[in-house]
């Protein structure tokens, strides 16, 4: 077991980490070249800049914004990530790992610290796994991996807070840290690929909305068009757009 | 299509590796990253990325020389594609070099500090040149693109000539002195390669690899895009080829057999062998099939044959870089996979771009259409998350970033522990030399040694200025210089007499016939003996007689004279110590005074009866430096 703790400690968390830095870079470059071509495509080429800074600003602290309709929530929601954030980053151990692997550090978090982060996000993770499926707005709302994320992320912290905290036997121990390790790198697997991704997109995710519902004129023939229809099928209302391009093609036409 | 999407996704995919290796080698050094040692600094990536990456793009100057000075338009068809391969293997180059360089950002030291006697440094400026000219030949097919920069674009057109004419300068340069760098080595370089022409041979091989690489990339790319390979074309290049690759052989061969190193080709070490090789795939086996019209305009054979010769000629390069090379300290060099990896990636990164630009730009007559980027196809469905990709640019950008960062995230995971716990780049700051005052040299560890006034010698010679006078002539097989390799007449004969100056009116002011009888010929033998004008030169007693006017150098003269006549001594008196060296030699391995060099024996208060060391000795024969003293009982 012992060698599979290893084994996750080293080549495996190498290779899940790099995925994560890597493929979260990939997906913000991503992210801007599609913003950029849509800009480019769009015929309405006004992005409300100033606007979207303070929109993002504010969902980055939602707590006033939650306040006045789910104050709850976002209390806990911003618990849990400030607890999420800062553990695996600070921790004294995990500094200490760094420290030993590649030669550089950074400061840790004291143990106190560090042992009520962990108890608040395991219970806000399960508070908000629990939010989620007793509600039925947040059911009809959800996929498989809302459901999943919330418990998954948990699941470290858990294993990680039984190994330094409690009085167990090395086989059991073993155990705790094999489930610690090979969690945390699944998570780290999967944060680019998932709606954690969200981690590196929260400064575009309102520029990308503002941008990318903007539709090309006759957008809807294109979608028709695509689905394999003819013409526009009954259950379809067909949408008068007059933009200026089209004005500008029906001038055209009439002009000769 | 599919052709090209598989080929990028695996060219993304060695990028990905290649990052990941490339980041390891950064942090950590080159130490703990590659084969390389200090006996064996030159491994692939000078054999490989450097002196074969120049040589492959050598197909810019010369179809840029065809087709602008010789006016061969019918080869304009593919002038294009091979400026820009020329163009990203100069780059190519360079960012392998990068990964090369022990301290890859010192690499503009060559700009500005200056050592015209390095082939280096001809190399550095002329790739240099070259890559400026390269890009100003290529910039105008992109700017064809852009209306704004016509003017420039013009502008450079009109430049084109001089360009290719300094193209071609630049590229027989650093082409041939590539080869020059490896003169300096003739004891390492295996005698089948070392030649004192291998500037020449490295300039013919580059000829024949720049039509080969030509006709191989117009070949690949044809096969890649599905689009109709100009064979008559290439079977004209290869045609041409052909005189090339028997000039090569020629010049090969006539130079083993000028040099008489021909009985070399029958021996059966691994590097015949190799040698064979490399000359049957690089030149012979081409020559033999390009000769034959029908081959010639084979398509297979126009696959084959390039793709063999190109491989030959890399061998050659990588061979005369570092794989035959001898005394390199025993130890068998192999690239290791992270090197393999770097080499493979800076390649797969040239050959994106080119297809980027091959896409992009005109460089061919027709650009490749993609059908997949026609409006009226319908999209397709990734399979495993069954959404669409979106349009294919969308869906390729995808797809290639992704196969980028799982390969550089697997590279990450299979770079060893060991790679990844090293202390990373330890510095090693040139330290001041020690320079003592006085340093016991004893080469051979045998205890028995000499006294060296190390701080006399830099007062000698010049302060500072002095170190490199013995520390940097990089002799063969040494790593500072001997003292005889100032002191020359350390050990050799020399004129005790000095003609000149008896006869020279500010020396001695004799006339010919104060020596010489009239009638005889002027020689020694007939001239007056020394001892009728200096009456004191042989001392009263004296076992030594004078027979000539050579004296033997002054290491062995006192040697000689010294432990001569203390051995015979040694007898007669029963002191069987008498002749040994500790008893001149005292002052082993402690700090002695700065005269320590002086004989010693009180030199100046004897200096009236001064004897020279006139011994009996032939001057053709080397000094006998083993048998000292023997000289002297011989002359009695």
């Amino acid at each position: 077991m012992q060698a599979w703790i290893e084994f996750g400690q080293g080549p495996l968390f190498r290779l899940c980490f790099v995925l994560m830095i890597l493929g979260l870079i990939r997906i913000f470059i991503l992210t801007i070249i599609g913003m950029v071509e849509a800009l480019n495509r769009n015929t309405d080429k006004i992005v409300p800049y100033r606007d979207l800074i303070q929109k993002t600003l504010m969902w980055l602290f939602p707590i006033k914004h939650l306040w006045t309709k789910r104050p709850f929530y976002g209390l806990i929601s911003v618990l849990f990530h400030v607890g999420l954030l800062i553990v695996p980053l600070f921790l004294a151990a995990h500094v200490l790992m760094w420290k030993n692997s590649v030669g550089f550090a950074w400061f840790s978090i004291p143990r106190g610290l560090a042992d009520w982060l962990t108890i608040i996000v395991i219970v806000t993770g399960i508070v908000l796994f629990l939010m989620r499926a007793s509600s039925k707005a947040g059911r009809a709302l959800s996929r498989k991996q809302d459901y999943i994320w919330p418990l998954l992320l948990v699941v470290p912290f858990i294993t990680g807070y039984i190994c330094s905290n409690s009085a167990i036997g090395p086989a059991a121990y073993q155990l705790m840290m094999m489930v610690h390790v090979y969690s945390a790198n699944l998570i780290m697997l999967m944060i680019p690929f998932t709606k954690i991704a969200h981690c590196i997109l929260v400064p575009l995710s309102q520029l990308v909305t503002a941008i990318s519902w903007k539709f090309p004129a006759g957008a809807g023939d294109m979608v028709i068009e695509t689905l394999g229809y003819k013409e526009y099928p009954t259950w379809v209302k067909k949408p008068r757009l007059e933009t200026p391009v089209e004005l500008k093609v029906k001038e055209e036409i009439n002009a000769e | 299509m599919n052709r090209i999407y598989t080929f990028k996704t695996i060219l993304w995919t060695i990028l990905g590796f290649g990052a990941a290796v490339g980041t390891a080698r950064f942090i950590y050094g080159l130490g703990v990253t590659t084969n390389l040692s200090d006996s064996v600094p030159w491994g692939l990536w000078i054999g490989f990325d450097v002196m074969g990456g120049v040589a492959l793009a050598a197909g810019g100057f010369i179809l840029t020389a065809t087709v602008y000075i010789f006016r061969l338009e019918k080869f304009h068809g593919i002038v294009r594609p091979a400026v820009l391969t020329a163009f990203l293997g100069y780059i190519a180059v360079a960012v392998g070099l990068l990964f090369d360089l022990g301290l890859p950002w010192n690499i503009w030291h060559m700009i500005i500090f200056w050592n015209p006697h390095s082939p280096l440094f001809e190399v550095g400026w002329c790739v240099m040149l070259y890559l400026t000219v390269l890009l100003l030949e290529f910039f105008p097919i992109p700017a064809e693109e852009f209306s704004k920069l016509n003017k420039l674009r013009n502008f450079l057109l009109k430049l084109r000539l001089p360009l290719v004419i300094a193209g071609i300068a630049l590229s027989t340069l650093h082409q041939s002195s590539l080869g020059s760098l490896f003169l300096i080595m003739p004891y390492n370089v295996h005698p089948l390669w070392y030649s004192p022409i291998l500037p020449v041979l490295f300039f013919i091989s580059a000829i024949t690899l720049g039509l080969m690489m030509v006709s191989f990339e117009s070949k690949f790319t044809s096969w890649l895009y599905r689009r109709e390979t100009e064979t008559d074309l290439l079977a004209k290049l290869c045609s041409a080829a052909r005189w090339v690759f028997l000039i090569y052989i020629i010049v090969r061969f006539g130079d083993l057999a000028f040099r008489g190193q021909l009985g070399h080709l029958g021996g059966g070490e691994w590097q015949v062998v190799m040698f064979w090789v490399e000359i049957a795939i690089t030149a012979l086996i081409p020559v033999i099939l390009l000769s034959i019209p029908k081959i010639r305009i084979a398509p297979v054979w126009q696959w084959i044959i390039p793709m063999m010769s190109i491989f030959g000629i890399v061998l050659n390069r990588i061979n005369v870089g570092g794989l035959v090379h001898i005394n390199r300290g025993n130890t068998l060099y192999l690239p290791s996979l992270t090197e393999i990896t770097i080499s493979a990636s800076v390649v797969a990164g040239a050959a994106l771009v080119f297809l980027y630009m091959v896409e992009r730009y005109k460089i061919w007559e027709k650009r490749p259409a993609d059908p997949n980027t026609d409006p009226t196809k319908i999209p397709e469905f990734d399979f495993a998350s069954r959404t669409s990709l979106g349009t294919p640019e969308v869906a390729l950008r995808t797809k290639y970033s992704l196969a980028f960062i799982l390969a550089a995230a697997v590279g990450f995971a299979l770079l060893s522990t060991e790679n990844l716990s090293s202390a990373g780049t330890e510095s090693s700051p040139a330290k001041e030399a020690r320079g003592w005052e006085t340093m016991w040299i004893d080469g051979d560890l045998d205890g028995e040694g000499t006294a060296f006034p190390h701080a006399k010698h830099i007062d000698n010679n010049g302060k500072e200025k002095s170190c490199v006078l013995c520390h940097h002539m990089n002799l063969p097989l040494d790593n500072s210089s001997q003292c005889s390799a100032c002191h020359r007449d350390m050990y050799l004969l020399s004129d005790a007499f000095g003609h000149d100056r008896h006869a020279s009116a500010s020396g001695a002011g004799l006339k010919c016939f104060d020596c010489h009888k009239k009638d005889l010929t002027k020689n020694a033998d007939t001239a007056k003996p020394c001892k009728d004008c200096h009456g004191d030169l042989v001392a009263e007693g004296s076992t030594i007689t004078v027979e000539n006017y050579r004296t033997i150098g002054y290491v062995e003269s006192m040697h000689r004279l010294c432990i001569g006549c203390h051995s015979q001594k040694a007898d007669s008196l029963e002191k069987p110590d008498l002749p040994r060296c500790a008893n001149c030699h005292k002052e082993k391995r402690t700090i002695i005074s700065p005269d320590a060099g002086v004989h010693p024996h009180q030199y100046g208060a004897e200096k009236d009866n001064v004897i020279f060391p006139i011994v009996s000795y032939n001057s053709e024969q080397p000094p006998d430096t083993t048998n000292t003293g023997s000289a002297v009982e011989n002359s009695r």
